[in-house]
């Protein structure tokens, strides 16, 4: 009888080993989350009402930063939720100032991780959260610098306590993202079009851009940002030149 | 030669034979062949309804997603088309960005398998399947050998 249980445990216990075998040794890389405002925020524009905006600083807080493989591939016109199913995540929320860096400054790495499983990821959130600390305490988005027109100057500072949750799928742009090979490192992107915030005179006036943006005049004007600024209708997270899906509140 | 097998080589001898003829003798015969290849369309717009006139377009096939299969540009109406290799079936890629802005379609094309490229690791119906082998191989060894046993 004894003999018996062996027998029939044995090919169990193998099964086990296998099962357990093959969970561990899957293809892994890195995979890493960068941030960046555009030229838009390094180099400075001239709004679609003619105000010239340098910045000096802009401080965005983003949480719960999320990379999906979705299939089918998320669409984020369809307003649902992004269902993956692989998913990995940065843990805490960053504050990042966009305009660190030279005009030619790269995006900013954000964070990254370590031994992901290999694959397309293929959609990302993350959450604008209101910072609890350190220079944009208390507002998910700080933008300080400079507007001038006409040989006035201004100093302005824009503060934003509206948070935001943006859901997006494959970042459009001159390279796809997101590829993760074994042994690789792959990045996702969080675009930031301040453009459809101030608006720009490169572009027509009549263009959708410029006839939804808000220009600098108000804030001339000595508007505070969260009284002219509606979040959900700046759209202002992207992947590279991908719309997201944005609820604001 | 047995006469029926003398029978049989006269009947395959004509055969052949008639397989040689000229093919002159089939002079109002026609020649009709096919090809399966579906060509693609996209029209891309703004949300507006506005064409995406003199779009970028790039398309991606689904067993190399990083590098354009075929680059073109939309016409005036914001449409463009093309043909995709029938021989490698899954979903195919096509971005399209024109002034700061873009997007993506994804488009099933051959057996509808959704072989989106780079995706790695083992399915769970691979690894169901994998588990039944495993079981029936070490279950059958286990008793073959305990049944010898008692023997």
């Amino acid at each position: 009888m004894k003999k018996k249980v062996i027998f029939i445990a044995m090919p169990l216990v193998i099964l086990v080993m296998v099962l357990a075998g093959c969970a561990g040794g899957g293809a892994t890389g890195t995979l890493e989350f960068y941030a960046n405002g555009e030229d838009f925020v390094r180099q400075g524009f001239v709004s679609k009402d003619g105000w010239s905006i340098q910045f000096d600083h802009v401080y965005i807080t983003l949480a719960d930063i999320t990379a999906y493989q979705t299939d089918p591939p998320y669409a984020p016109q369809s307003g649902a939720d992004i269902s993956g199913r692989s998913t990995i995540g940065l843990d805490k929320a960053y504050t990042i100032d966009l305009a660190e860096g030279g005009e030619d400054a790269p995006p900013i790495l954000v964070g990254k991780i370590l031994d992901v499983p290999v694959g397309h990821y293929n959609a990302i959130s993350w959450k604008m959260a209101r910072a609890e600390s350190g220079p944009a305490a208390g507002y998910s988005l700080v933008m300080i610098g400079t507007a001038q027109k006409d040989g006035q100057s201004i100093d302005f500072v824009i503060n934003v306590e509206e948070e935001c949750e943006y859901q997006c799928g494959e970042y459009v742009g001159d390279e796809r993202k997101g590829i993760l090979s074994d042994g690789g490192t792959a990045d996702l992107e969080m675009t930031f079009h301040f453009d459809h915030i101030f608006g720009d005179a490169d572009t027509p006036a009549d263009d959708e851009l410029n006839l939804a943006a808000i220009g600098f005049e108000p804030f001339a004007g000595g508007a505070q940002g969260g009284d002219v600024i509606n979040m959900a209708e700046m759209h202002l997270g992207h992947v590279g030149e991908g719309h997201c899906h944005c609820g604001c509140h | 030669m047995h006469k029926k097998w003398r029978t049989v080589a006269a009947v395959i001898g004509v055969l052949v034979l008639s397989l040689l003829l000229p093919t002159e003798a089939l002079a109002h015969g026609v020649n009709i062949q096919y090809t399966s290849d579906i060509e693609i369309t996209i029209v891309a717009k703004y949300d507006t309804g506005t064409p995406m006139a003199g779009a970028q377009v790039a398309v991606y096939a689904p067993d190399d997603p990083s590098t354009p299969w075929l680059t073109g540009v939309c016409d005036d109406e914001g449409r463009f088309s093309f043909t995709p290799d029938a021989s490698r079936p899954g979903i195919w890629d096509v971005q399209v960005r024109l002034a700061g802005h873009g997007g993506i379609v994804h488009i099933p094309v051959g057996e509808g398998s959704a072989t989106t490229g780079g995706v790695g690791g083992y399915s769970y119906l691979q690894i169901a399947l994998m588990a039944a082998c495993v079981i029936w191989g070490s279950l059958g060894t286990a008793l073959y050998f305990w049944r010898r046993r008692q023997a």
